[in-house]
């Protein structure tokens, strides 16, 4: 009795669909194709050797892109660290504590951080932020503190993966800030009279209801993780962009995505580096797509879960 | 033989796995207004969506058996639902004039997008004579381009009739057309009942008993997806045969 | 069970606590918007008019201005009639295997890392046609654009009661006109919400500028397939340089780009819907 055909409204919308599937996958391709020339001749070397050899003779040139991904790991778990306690926070006071009209006023707030334009970030980050953590976070830590070999580089210019993980920090905490709140808002209201009806102070009950919410804060940490791992330009001007790979916050480094927006521009001169970024994009490419997929799986798990 | 405006052999509807309507037959002749009453979770608006094949919009929906309108089936091979949806209209619980529309258009949109009237004055007409039908002619004539928003949920019921009998339809289902509507508006639409029944065959759904018997000519009673009993309201009012069916209109039946 | 008094406490210092965290995370946002007033404020004061208007040696970022609007133009032009149709497909289609898979496709396209956008544009587009130009910066604007429109509209339309498809189909409609001419016009707010939020992130983005339009801010853009700049991507440029008045003219153009950003995003707030860029 139903037949399946193609009616008319999927002749027109299909399309569209396949379209931005072929995109994707085209764009897979033209990463995997591209990086495959720097497989065949550093082999995984490209991936896990830190070394940044470019010249004129090609047979000199070699790459490899360990410091980049170790930066872009480092900067953007202390991004997630210092967005975790925030957005929490946050989520708790908007739905729990602020008044009705206060709220509004700062979930458009959050709003307004999550999209506000990242070049912006950056200005203020490069002219604003570093100069801040340099002279009251840094400077201050190193003297008194620098025999802890997370603080053993002396912060000379500030630029450093503690600023770009400060600063990924506020770039991301609206973005995770979203998630949270709006899980926290999806507790059934019978769980509140509840934790209370026991005659739990705020914040014992405050830690049941977060118990309950933990998968949804787990996936919003792992998909603010993606968003700081992709992210570009406005790290690229606080990291100090240099091929370093050391757990000393205060020393400059690379990621990922910085690296291929410094490098790419003067790639052609010479034979062999641009295969290398490439492959540092597909990397990048790959580590947001797993990392994505775990956190938007989780994420819909967890909200089918609730709803029923 | 006698062609009916619906008639239905051996009518089953699956929701996934679940029998909610478990092999009907039913004959409802033309121009009469036909309730089909029961409790609520019953299987009537179910039912009721399988006349115009509305039914189809929910994915987990399947039909076995036939329906036949005005003696033919509409689950045939070549039969486009389409077309039947045209020929037979239907009336929502919930009063649903599209929103975003005026009240010309609610009753316009129908017309304009299945290509059926050509010129703006046959237009004029058209919308013009569906609202007098529906009896709100008098009470929007002024306020033609203004949204539904400002109408009694009576009124907007009433828009809804005319935007169904703007197609012309044979057969106006009503899916409990005035449970969302307050008493003086209940009123006023059980009056056009019987003033469409002239035209149309009327296929009422209700959990009201009392509605059916004020209104309809012959009643089914549905239970559980079975259909218990029908016959002339006054029969089965009077005299059912079934205990159930007596149970259901004494308010014993839980 | 620790006393009344520990319990009570422990209460209050939980509240400061996440009171300080709160203002701690939203602090920034008043901070950066302060700043870029405190220092594009003068710079545009000092230069008037003309830093609208004239070319980047003569102290102004005109050419960028007129970038940022062509690239949201022709970015909207590539992107929004392929996301609509996207979004409304994944609408339709829910729980069929390709709307679901079209949904977890734009979710993970929300999230891409925009510079690798830039990149795969360049390759497929810079590089063929020789030079970097607005057409590809536009494309690559439209892939990133794309997903944001679709989701909002697929989550607009979802919104729509069930009522008013059964009765747009009772009126013995096809699935076309059903959705495109009663139900797209029904969720129309919600859309439009969709569309603004897009081009707010697309008018801000910089990485996916970096390799497609090559800049351009001595002279207004005259053709599409000859480079454009970008408000944002001189901004990066000229923070990198090391001369302060480069630095002024950043702050400047940052205050131009908020502007811009807020200018679309105060029309969505108005209308009080959840946002999430």
């Amino acid at each position: 009795m139903k037949i399946k055909r193609l009616d008319m409204f999927q002749i027109i919308t299909l399309p569209a669909v396949i379209f931005v599937f072929l995109l994707f996958i085209l764009m897979l391709s033209v990463y995997f194709y591209n990086a495959l020339p720097a497989f065949f001749r550093e082999g995984l070397d490209v991936y896990f050797k830190n070394t940044w050899q470019a010249s004129e003779i090609p047979s000199k040139e070699y790459y490899g892109l360990a410091a980049a991904i170790w930066g872009t790991v480092y900067s953007s778990i202390i991004g997630v660290l210092i967005a975790l306690p925030i957005s929490v926070a946050y989520s708790i006071f908007v739905i729990d504590y602020a008044p009705k009209k206060l709220k509004n006023i700062f979930i458009i707030i959050s709003d307004m951080m999550a999209g506000l334009p990242t070049i912006i970030y950056g200005i203020w980050g490069a002219f604003i932020l570093v100069p801040f953590l340099q002279k009251y976070i840094m400077i201050p830590l190193y003297k008194n503190l620098s025999f802890i070999p997370i603080f053993s580089y002396p912060p000379t210019t500030g630029y450093s993966y503690f600023s770009a993980g400060v600063l990924l920090g506020i770039m991301i905490t609206p973005f995770a800030s979203a998630i949270i709140r709006e899980a926290y808002q999806m507790v059934p209201f019978t769980y509140r009279e509840a934790a209370i009806s026991l005659g739990l102070t705020r914040y014992e009950a405050t830690k049941i209801l977060l118990g309950y919410i933990k998968p949804a804060i787990v996936s919003g940490m792992i998909l603010a993780f993606g968003r700081a791992v992709g992210e570009t330009v406005a790290v690229s001007l606080v990291i100090g962009n240099s091929f370093n790979m050391s757990v000393s916050l205060f020393a400059p480094g690379y990621t990922i995505s910085s690296l291929i927006a410094n490098q790419f521009g003067n790639a052609y001169i010479y034979r062999h580096m641009l295969p290398v970024l490439y492959a540092g994009g597909l990397a990048l490419f790959i580590i947001g797509l797993i990392v994505n997929v775990i956190g938007i799986y989780l994420l819909m798990r967890w909200q089918k879960n609730v709803r029923i | 033989m006698k062609e009916y405006a619906i008639e239905t052999k051996d009518l089953k509807i699956y929701y996934g796995k679940k029998e909610v309507i478990k092999g009907i037959n039913l004959r409802i002749p033309k121009n009469t207004i036909f309730t089909i009453m029961g409790p609520s979770g019953c299987g009537k608006s179910t039912l009721l969506r399988s006349f115009n094949r509305l039914l189809e919009l929910n994915m987990d929906a399947k039909i076995e058996g036939e329906v036949l309108i005005f003696g033919k089936n509409i689950y045939g091979e070549d039969v486009d639902p389409i077309s039947i949806r045209r020929k037979v209209g239907m009336v929502f619980q919930y009063p649903n004039p599209f929103p975003h529309l005026t009240l010309y258009d609610n009753i316009a949109i129908g017309l304009k997008l299945n290509n059926l009237v050509k010129s703006k004055e046959e237009m004029d007409k058209r919308v013009r004579w569906a609202l007098e039908k529906a009896s709100l002619w008098d009470e929007v004539k002024d306020r033609l381009y203004e949204y539904p928003a400002s109408l009694s949920g009576g009124q907007k019921q009433r828009l809804v009739i005319a935007r169904a009998l703007a197609l012309k339809p044979k057969i106006l289902l009503m899916d409990e057309p005035t449970a969302n509507v307050d008493p003086v508006g209940t009123k006023n639409i059980e009056k056009l009942l019987f003033e469409l029944k002239k035209d149309y065959t009327i296929v009422l759904v209700t959990h009201e008993p009392a509605q059916a018997a004020r209104t309809s000519d012959f009643v089914g009673f549905l239970y559980l997806g079975k259909l218990i009993e029908v016959g002339p309201t006054k029969y089965i009012f009077e005299k059912p045969k079934n205990e159930l069916t007596e149970k259901y209109l004494t308010g014993s039946l839980v | 069970m620790s006393g009344y008094k520990t319990r009570r406490g422990k209460d209050i210092s939980f509240i400061i606590g996440i009171t300080i965290l709160t203002f701690l995370g939203i602090l920034p946002l008043f901070h950066i918007i302060a700043t870029v007033f405190i220092n594009g404020v003068p710079i545009i004061a000092k230069k008037g008019i003309s830093f609208l208007t004239n070319t980047l040696s003569n102290g102004g970022i005109g050419p960028a201005i007129a970038g940022t609007f062509i690239l949201i133009f022709l970015s909207s032009l590539i992107g929004l009639p392929v996301a609509l149709l996207v979004g409304i497909y994944a609408y339709e289609y829910p729980e069929s295997k390709i709307g679901r898979a079209t949904k977890t496709l734009l979710q993970i396209m929300l999230e891409f890392p925009t510079i690798l956008v830039g990149v795969f544009v360049m390759s497929m587009i810079a590089i063929p046609m020789g030079t970097y130009s607005a057409i590809a910066g536009a494309f690559a604007l439209a892939i990133i654009l794309m997903p944001y429109v679709a989701v909002y509209t697929q989550e607009a339309m979802r919104e729509i009661p069930f009522t008013y498809r059964e009765a747009s189909f009772g009126l013995g409609l096809s699935r076309v006109k059903v959705i495109f001419q009663i139900l797209v016009p029904l969720s129309k707010r919600g859309i439009l919400t969709g569309v603004l939020i897009g081009l707010a992130k697309v008018a801000g983005e910089t990485a996916p500028l970096l390799f497609t339009v090559g800049g351009l801010y001595e002279s207004y853009p005259a053709s599409i397939t000859e480079p454009v700049g970008a408000i944002p991507l001189l901004i990066y440029t000229l923070v990198q340089s090391p001369s302060k008045a480069d630095h002024m003219m950043a702050w400047g153009a940052s205050l131009i780009l908020l502007l811009i950003f807020l200018l679309i995003f105060i029309p969505i707030r108005l209308k009080l819907r959840e946002v999430r860029l």
